[in-house]
């Protein structure tokens, strides 16, 4: 789904990838770990373009969208992005966090399409369905939000806004907001490392849940156990180039290199 | 205190009974008229100016309009605002033949100034909030635009309220030179009675009360509204 062929990224003079390349199927739950400063987090942010690459090319869904002539933005709707300090738009209810892009995007097509009704070629459209309204698009971006809501149990946290909620709240909340996009995968920048120990629990079931239904997942996490557990591929990090790509069985018990291996012991 | 009563009356005389009260009623019509509609305009460039600012420059148009909007800001604000007045009404307009009354080029020049002002504010509230808020609209597929006009800009317009009501309040005291271009404001219709009664002291004074009713109007409007803005963001 995702080919990361050559991807380098220079902030300046400093060189922070240095030619990555993976390939992610779909399905794949693929957890990036590695030292700080080693680029995983600009790895994981050049892969929806949020740092355009210096180099490279990332093919996704078979369009190379590190080409800045494409329009990124339509393919970020297929990309999901969950953030360390959440990002919650602070000015939007909770319910309206996660139907503003929805709604958007939906609008936009609607528009797109009674333009091209309008000015299109002159074949009758008697047959077309009506084309929905703002408010339809709206009330159905709400039963959808809501839908969400009730999986995460914040059903009645809808019209509250996010500097109500705590930080495991404001995580679920964001994740399912990026859900709300129906995105083929979801990109997770240490979604717990700004979280209070015993919210960790509660975002990290989350994501072994949407692990089990098969989403595509890319994660840079400390959370050994939980890479452990949920991934199916463990990518080490260093010196901004992937030195070693493995399931987890393999990777935590038999690390190849050295590197990992001194990494691991620090941290297990 | 005799003398002064004297000078009450005649005020009192020529602002009754000399049609001094439709003056001063039509110049206020016009001080707010110029100071709310130039805000308005100003706060619309700000607005586009602010963001062409924020923009990342890696390409070369944003780098073009980076430096058209320097320019404009460096302009209006090393200028004085009667100078910009007097050439745009004596100078500009005359030469590209445009004909416009005095209050329509006080709007257009102060919307012109407070824009050149409020960039900066504004500029100062969007860099106020966090990136990661522009980052989120981006990464769910908003455009640049669209993520700064639901998301950013309601936030950086929270946060300079008060400096804003500066703007407006400093804009309604400015207007007492929109006469050098013949529009009539408050400073006209009092200059006018004034100079009927030979007698500036009372009109005078009584025009400084209007203006500080005014300005204290406003920063409670001001107060009200940053209450209310405040309370949609802490419930519970």
């Amino acid at each position: 789904m995702i080919d990361v062929i050559d991807l380098k990224k220079k902030f300046g003079s400093t060189e922070v990838l240095k030619g990555i390349n993976v390939t992610i199927e779909k399905g794949d739950i693929v957890v990036v770990i590695g030292p700080s400063g080693s680029g995983k987090s600009t790895f994981l942010r050049c892969l929806n373009c949020m740092e355009d690459p210096t180099g490279g090319s990332i093919i996704f869904n078979g369009v190379d969208i590190a080409d800045m002539s494409v329009d990124i933005n339509i393919h970020r709707r297929h990309m999901g992005m969950v953030f360390q300090h959440f990002n919650l738009f602070n000015n939007k209810t909770v319910i309206e966090n996660i139907m503003l892009a929805p709604v958007h995007v939906r609008c936009q097509e609607m528009k797109a399409a009674r333009r091209k009704r309008i000015f299109g070629s002159g074949k009758s459209s008697s047959g077309e369905a009506p084309l929905p309204t703002r408010a339809q698009i709206r009330a159905g971006a709400r039963e959808e939000a809501l839908a969400l809501l009730r999986r995460i149990g914040l059903e009645d946290k809808a019209d509250v806004y996010p500097s109500t909620l705590s930080g495991g709240q404001k995580q679920r909340v964001a994740i399912v907001r990026s859900l709300a996009m129906n995105p083929d995968v979801i990109l997770f920048d240490e979604p717990t490392s700004a979280l209070d120990p015993e919210m960790v629990g509660e975002v990290l079931d989350l994501m072994k849940s949407l692990a089990k239904e098969g989403m595509t997942m890319v994660i840079v996490t400390h959370e050994m156990g939980f890479a452990r557990e949920v991934a199916n591929r463990v990518l080490f990090m260093d010196g901004g180039t992937i030195l070693e790509s493995a399931p987890p069985e393999e990777f935590f018990t038999s690390p190849k290199h050295a590197r990992t291996r001194e990494f691991l012991s620090k941290v297990l | 205190m005799g003398n002064f009563g004297n000078k009450w009356n005649k005020f009192v005389e020529i602002f009754l009974l000399q049609n001094g009260y439709v003056k001063v009623l039509e110049g206020l019509q016009n001080t707010l008229l110029i100071a709310v509609c130039g805000l308005i305009v100003g706060i619309l460039i700000g607005t586009v100016i602010a963001t062409v600012r924020v923009i990342p420059k890696y390409k070369r148009l944003p780098r073009i309009l980076n430096a058209v909007c320097s320019f404009y800001v460096g302009l209006f604000r090393g200028t004085p605002m009667v100078v910009q007045l007097l050439v745009f009404y004596y100078v500009l307009l005359p030469l590209l033949g445009v004909k416009m009354t005095g209050v329509q080029v006080s709007i257009m020049v102060f919307g012109l100034n407070s824009g050149a002002y409020i960039s900066e504010i504004m500029r100062s509230g969007i860099q106020s909030v966090d990136p990661g808020q522009l980052e989120a609209g981006r990464a769910v597929g908003l455009s640049f635009s669209t993520s700064m006009l639901e998301i950013v800009i309601p936030q950086a317009v929270k946060n300079i309220l008060p400096t804003l009501g500066n703007e407006f309040i400093a804009l309604i005291k400015e207007t007492s030179v929109v006469s050098f271009v013949g529009a009539a404001d408050l400073y006209v219709a009092f200059s006018f009675i004034g100079s009927n009664s030979y007698e500036f002291m009372v009109p005078y004074l009584v025009m400084a009360a209007i203006y500080i009713v005014l300005v204290l109007f406003i920063s409670l409007l001001v107060a009200v509204m940053e209450r209310s803005l405040k309370k949609s963001d802490r419930r519970n």
